[in-house]
């Protein structure tokens, strides 16, 4: 069968507006990872122009053939149900496989202010650094298997698991929100160092710092993105 | 029932070729004279799913000055074709047997 084209169809303005009002209404009803959503909105722009196409190779003028496409295409509400799981399967992946590429940066960066901070004979670390260690570890034994399992929930296994992109999106949002606290005691254990432990290596401590407030502000929104693409699921 | 069937309606419309989702829905309607209208809350999240499942695979391109994305059936996806259609020949020899009181034919 040959594709719909798109070419020799000249839509006229009010057609243009028909499809923009649809197109605006379903991408905000959209919930998750802006990229996916982005192509979504995309994709769906080239189908209805097709069906207006279609409509008008039908006889229909410009407007009744964009006007035809749009009922066609169905309640914008219905149509971002739809796409539900999708996107928390999007968004979850794409979160799991963010944090998992930009962990071992933050963890590079804190062990670099570490090594650099308490390499002189007669700088102990502080007792707290066994603490600190401890809670990072605890985060990291959480985050890792989390974010991990986001993208396994979120790939072709999910084919036979019902239930993966729902899982996928709670796993990628409990790897987020576990960056978050690890970040914020990181931080915490910086700052106390600063004023109590007699100071930081401050070039390697900026870096540290940096990363994971960085880290620290994209993983908790993307643990709402995450959240809310769950929250939309039927 | 169709629901049951989806993917493997799919599957079959992709089976001759790439086509974009709209494509899809025509592709459906016209193969089917109109019976199978399927929702565009239907068909365009099954086949991200389907790409996501590894049974079809997706590429973008430029079409009158506008991004369309086409989609086109992978190698797991024409095995996963071949298991829907020997299921639904099983299932409708099984039913028409049932319905129409035949026996069940038995292998030659």
């Amino acid at each position: 069968m040959a594709e719909p084209g798109l070419t020799g169809c000249q839509p006229s303005p009010r057609a243009q507006q028909l499809i923009d009002a649809y197109l605006a209404e379903l991408s905000g009803r959209l919930a998750g990872d802006a990229a996916a959503r982005a192509a979504i909105v995309a994709e769906l722009e080239d189908g209805l122009w097709a069906a207006t196409t279609a409509h008008q190779a039908r006889g229909l003028p410009s407007e009744e053939a964009a006007r035809a496409a749009v009922a066609e295409f169905g309640d914008p509400r219905a149509v971002a149900v739809g796409f539900g799981p999708e996107l928390a399967a999007a968004t979850g992946r794409r979160v799991g496989l963010g944090l998992l590429a930009t962990g071992p940066l933050v963890g590079t960066s804190w062990l670099l202010l570490v090594a650099t901070t308490w390499r002189w004979p007669g700088r102990e670390p502080p007792a707290a650094l066994g603490l600190v260690a401890a809670l990072v570890g605890l985060v990291l034994a959480v985050a890792i298997p989390a974010a991990a399992l986001s993208v396994v929930l979120s790939g072709r296994p999910s084919r036979w698991l019902p239930a993966g992109p729902r899982s996928a999106a709670t796993t990628a949002a409990t790897a987020a929100g576990a960056c978050v606290a690890g970040d914020l005691v990181l931080l915490a254990a910086l700052l106390a160092s600063t004023v109590f432990a007699g100071g930081v290596a401050w070039p390697a401590a900026l870096l540290a710092a940096g990363a994971s407030s960085l880290r620290l502000s994209l993983a908790a929104r993307a643990a709402r993105r995450c959240l809310a693409a769950r929250a939309r699921l039927p | 029932m169709l629901k049951g069937h989806l993917d493997g309606l799919l599957l079959a419309a992709l089976e001759a070729g790439p086509l974009h989702g709209y494509a899809v829905m025509e592709a459906l309607r016209t193969a089917s004279g109109g019976r199978v209208d399927l929702p565009t809350g239907t068909v365009y999240p099954a086949l991200h799913r389907l790409e996501r499942a590894g049974l079809i695979r997706s590429s973008w391109s430029s079409e009158g000055g506008r991004r369309r994305r086409s989609y086109q059936l992978t190698a797991a996806g024409r095995r996963a074709l071949a298991g829907e259609r020997s299921s639904w020949r099983e299932f409708s020899t099984t039913v028409s047997a049932l319905l129409e009181g035949r026996p069940w034919p038995n292998p030659a």
